[in-house]
């Protein structure tokens, strides 16, 4: 932890979180989203940019059950995740006159 | 003070010869006006030279001293103005080169919405979890690390289980390492500084959402920075305490 002796050195100062504490989830609710969330994590070693859609869900769980703020997705930066597929790779191959 | 004898007999010749003249002359009408003469010219020649000279050397003394007088109370001035121009030259100061763990990267909350992440630069988050002595939950990582991007929101799980068969109420802080790396981990949403309960024989899971700021790829200091441990400490806390939320005083 930082000490108050640090002359001259610089120290850290924790700083408040945008937004807020979440509420504790004492009726473990959102369980399933955590198990889910963490067995993707585990699968990808650990790569949080894999595992996004499960932890959009795990937060999506938290706004439904009250137990986080209710707020559009995309300021919690999952526009990304939000926006329907447009490109969908067209996969139908028109039949060709021979 | 000390004239050189020259001087003295130069200047004493002349009257002397005056006074010698009016004497072989012997005219006593003649002997009155030049003795008055002499009385009344000879101090002015010698000492009065030298109070003048006495006189313009303490002028200028006393010229000099006022000078140099005025000098050290200017100088004594511009210290103390100095010294009170230098809090807010500082604060820039430290603005500007962000020294003393002074936030210089945006915090900006709704910078979230727009921000792009950054691909190329992976990072390490570790996670440290730690208690109090006097507090006694099992308080853990769920996960050791986690690689993110800057610009990229990240989860990150952590478990607290109060074994005990009194509910025990909690307050966490929390820590980054490297120092410097620490202004750039904004926390959305965590389980921090304020005051948790758990039930007796209660576990739960606290998540922590936070992100890199992306404008830690372009920070110079940053660039060999792979690894941010990301340490939570809970300690135990007391009825009716009040915590001070931190940052408001800086920001």
């Amino acid at each position: 932890m930082s000490t108050a002796m640090n002359f001259g050195v610089k120290s850290f100062k924790p700083r408040a979180p945008d937004k807020g504490s979440f509420p504790l989830d004492h009726f473990g609710e959102c369980r399933s989203f955590k198990e889910n969330f963490m067995k993707c994590l585990r699968e990808n070693s650990f790569d949080n940019s894999r595992c996004r859609l499960q932890s959009k869900e795990y937060l999506e769980c938290r706004m439904d059950n009250q137990l986080m703020a209710k707020e559009p997705l995309e300021k919690l930066g999952f526009k990304d995740l939000m926006d329907p597929p447009i490109r969908i790779n067209k996969t139908d191959r028109k039949p060709t006159k021979i | 003070m000390l004239l050189p004898p020259t001087l003295h007999c130069r200047r004493a010749s002349p009257l002397l010869a005056g006074c010698v003249r009016t004497l072989h002359s012997g005219h006593p009408r003649a002997l009155r006006p030049l003795a008055e003469s002499l009385l009344r010219r000879r101090p002015p020649s010698r000492l009065e030279a030298r109070f003048r000279s006495r006189r313009s050397q303490e002028e200028e003394w006393r010229n000099r001293n006022k000078t140099v007088l005025t000098y050290i109370a200017a100088a004594g001035v511009g210290m103390i103005g100095l010294s009170y121009a230098a809090v807010p030259l500082y604060r820039l100061y430290c603005q500007a080169t962000g020294l003393g763990g002074t936030a210089v990267a945006g915090h900006d909350a709704d910078q979230v919405e727009t921000m792009k992440p950054v691909r190329e630069r992976v990072i390490k988050v570790t996670f440290n979890a730690d208690t109090h002595a006097s507090i006694q939950w099992n308080f853990r990582p769920q996960q050791t690390e986690i690689y993110v991007v800057p610009g990229e929101t990240a989860l990150a799980f952590y478990r607290a289980k109060n074994p005990t068969d009194k509910p025990i109420i909690g307050i966490s802080t929390y820590n980054v390492v490297p120092f410097d790396a620490g202004q750039y981990f904004n926390k959305i949403q965590c389980f921090c500084f304020e005051e948790q309960r758990l039930n007796p024989h209660e576990e739960v899971d606290m998540p922590v959402f936070f992100y890199i700021d992306p404008e830690f790829d372009d920070d110079p200091r940053m660039a060999r920075v792979d690894t941010i441990t990301l340490s939570y400490t809970f300690f135990e806390a007391k009825e009716g305490q009040q915590l001070p939320l931190p940052g408001y005083s800086y920001n």
